[in-house]
């Protein structure tokens, strides 16, 4: 894993992509900093970090894109997984890189709150539990987007793919309050989900019997909750349209409620997202 | 030890190797022959565990290839078609860089195989120049000695030879030659002049089914067997052919030429005996000079076409 680590790190900054990223996190943390922090006053840094989210929507998908589809267009993905080196560890290999050069410039932010405690009293420790919430948020960002990158060849459909996903996980809270007006839509969302699901099932396991049957239990299940507890269906929609707004627990940490359910999220959004990696490299080979 | 045991991959409804069944000894060239598409590389790709078989078992060195996977990646070393290089890398980082993944430690371990493999293979003063930069001849090169890294057992190179300029062509042989004498080297080739020169033991693959296997002289008498005999002898075409059709076991004998009373004609003898000596005999008792007599023998290119032609009637029978 270590060797990966080095490799992959390295690699970004014989390129242009680890400066770029570096360039741009920096100018705009610099800019929000010295606007915000310097000019207007203010002690509040973890006001600046949370103005900046929008950034990583551009930033991380450019360090995520090339991760496997780069690897697998040049075919150098041969000599990992035909090394004795296991998926689980060339996944964490990857991702660790990609975290290490997302924190690169962040460790100009570590310096930040510092600065600032020159001129008046800051909290440091709603400042770093901020900048922790950043680089946890980075990570699931980076996670998502090097599961997509491990479904293409191609880092420029990587690149656009993960912007666009996280771009509806950005906005998911507004579109969220589009979705809370009745139980027949949640029911028709659910349902569409279950046919895409058992669809995917009958593709899978090449057979229509068992893709039949998910949709006939599914819909069954589905059917009698909207039937005996509609609310039910709502709330469970509800929770999973707020589980998809990645950018939101964020403004929870802003808000100075640093919460282990919080930490809790992000990490697993990082683990299911690496998880599916794996599985999706596992399951190349033996197709 | 290698042992490859009812290997079958299908791609959807294409079936790319089909039961495939076979061991290779401690060292020795070992030649995989086939046409392209024959599964050749699939089942390189198998071995080497890039990618799983739909059913049937690989041992390494007696470790299951998907069950015990590092322990048997450890025992080979892999130089894929095209070679797995980071352009970005020069020469020594990217070898470096392998040899951490082939668990060589510590680092001067490290510094020591990768200076030992490039000496080998003939990659001197290049450590610092990038890959991106390199030639193709040294490129493969530079894949050749990554996969001598870790001082694996088995050696498995695709097609090592492609795209490189006669003299690299002879360059790599003559290592491939050099390695098989401490280690499994097995190498998949179309070229046939390749594998007759320095494979020790030919495995000739067709429509993913193991055809024929043997050293190339052996697979090349295999043919030779049924003793082709090509002859011109002077006489009436009456007075030569029942001279020859009176030699035992000589049969299917075709004339090939007529001209100023010298008959040229071939013959096969069934049992597979060299039957010169009595054809030119018999001749000789009718009348009938000898003016030309000689078996023919069949190249490895031969045994190749054949056999590979072969294979889909033998398939459509089965």
């Amino acid at each position: 894993m270590t060797a990966i680590f080095k490799r992959e790190f390295r690699s970004y900054f014989t390129g242009m992509v680890g400066y770029a990223v570096a360039a741009v996190s920096l100018f705009f943390l610099g800019l929000y900093f010295t606007n915000r922090n310097l000019l207007y006053q203010s002690s509040d840094f973890a006001g600046v970090l949370y103005t900046t989210t929008l950034i990583l929507l551009f930033l991380l998908p450019a360090v995520s894109m090339r991760s496997f589809a780069e690897e697998r267009r040049a075919r150098t993905d041969q000599l990992l997984l035909t090394s004795p080196v296991s998926i689980p560890a060339i996944v964490a290999g990857k991702f660790l890189a990609q975290l290490a050069v997302f924190c690169v410039p962040l460790t100009a932010a570590a310096v930040m709150p510092l600065i600032l405690t020159a001129f008046g009293k800051v909290s440091l420790i709603s400042a770093y539990a901020a900048l922790l919430g950043y680089i946890l948020l980075g990570g699931a960002c980076l996670a998502v987007g090097t599961f997509i990158s491990c479904l293409t060849e191609n880092q420029i459909v990587a690149y656009l793919a993960s912007f666009v996903v996280l771009l509806i996980a950005y906005l998911m809270n507004g579109i969220k309050t589009m979705f809370t007006s009745g139980n027949i839509l949640a029911f028709v969302v659910f349902a569409l989900v279950l046919l895409a699901a058992s669809a995917a099932v009958g593709v899978v396991c090449k057979n229509i019997l068992a893709g039949g049957a998910v949709l006939v239990v599914g819909a069954a299940a589905l059917f009698a909750l909207f039937i005996l507890r509609p609310a039910w269906l709502l709330s469970a929609f509800d929770a999973v349209l707020t589980a998809l707004a990645l950018f939101a627990p964020y403004a929870e940490i802003i808000g100075g409620s640093f919460s282990l359910p919080v930490i809790l999220y992000y990490l697993s959004v990082i683990g299911v997202f690496l998880f599916f990696t794996g599985q999706t490299l596992e399951r190349r080979r033996w197709n | 030890m290698l042992e490859v045991q009812h290997l079958v991959k299908r791609y959807g409804s294409k079936t790319a190797v089909e039961d495939l069944t076979f061991t290779i000894q401690d060292t020795g060239v070992y030649g995989l022959l086939g046409p392209n598409g024959a599964g050749k590389s699939t089942t390189m790709n198998i071995v080497t565990g890039y990618i799983s078989a739909t059913s049937g078992t690989v041992l390494v060195q007696g470790q299951d290839i998907v069950a015990q996977a590092a322990a048997a990646k450890r025992c080979i070393g892999y130089l894929p078609e095209q070679p797995p290089l980071y352009p970005d890398m020069t020469v020594e980082e990217y070898l470096r860089f392998a040899a951490e993944l082939k668990g060589v430690r510590p680092k001067t371990a490290r510094c020591e195989a990768v200076q030992t493999v490039c000496d080998r293979v003939g990659l001197q003063g290049t450590g610092r120049r990038l890959i991106g930069n390199l030639s193709k001849g040294y490129r493969q090169r530079v894949g050749i000695a990554a996969a001598l890294l870790g001082e694996p057992k088995i050696i498995i190179l695709d097609e090592p030879t492609v795209g490189l300029d006669p003299a690299q062509v002879l360059e790599v042989r003559s290592l491939i030659r050099e390695l098989g004498k401490n280690h499994t080297v097995i190498l998949s080739s179309h070229i046939l002049s390749e594998v007759q020169s320095i494979c020790d033991d030919v495995l000739i693959l067709a429509h993913g089914r193991l055809i024929a296997r043997g050293t190339p002289h052996e697979l090349a008498q295999r043919l030779t067997a049924k003793g082709s005999i090509s002859a011109t002898a002077q006489g009436s075409r009456e007075d030569v052919l029942r001279a020859a059709a009176g030699v035992a076991g000589l049969q299917n004998i075709t004339v090939t030429g007529q001209e100023n009373g010298e008959i040229s004609f071939t013959a096969e003898s069934a049992a597979g005996a060299d039957l010169r000596g009595a054809l030119s005999q018999a001749l000789a008792a009718a009348g009938c000079p000898v003016l030309r007599l000689s078996a023919q023998t069949a190249s490895l290119e031969d045994v190749f076409l054949q056999l590979t032609d072969a294979a889909p009637a033998k398939e459509e029978q089965l």
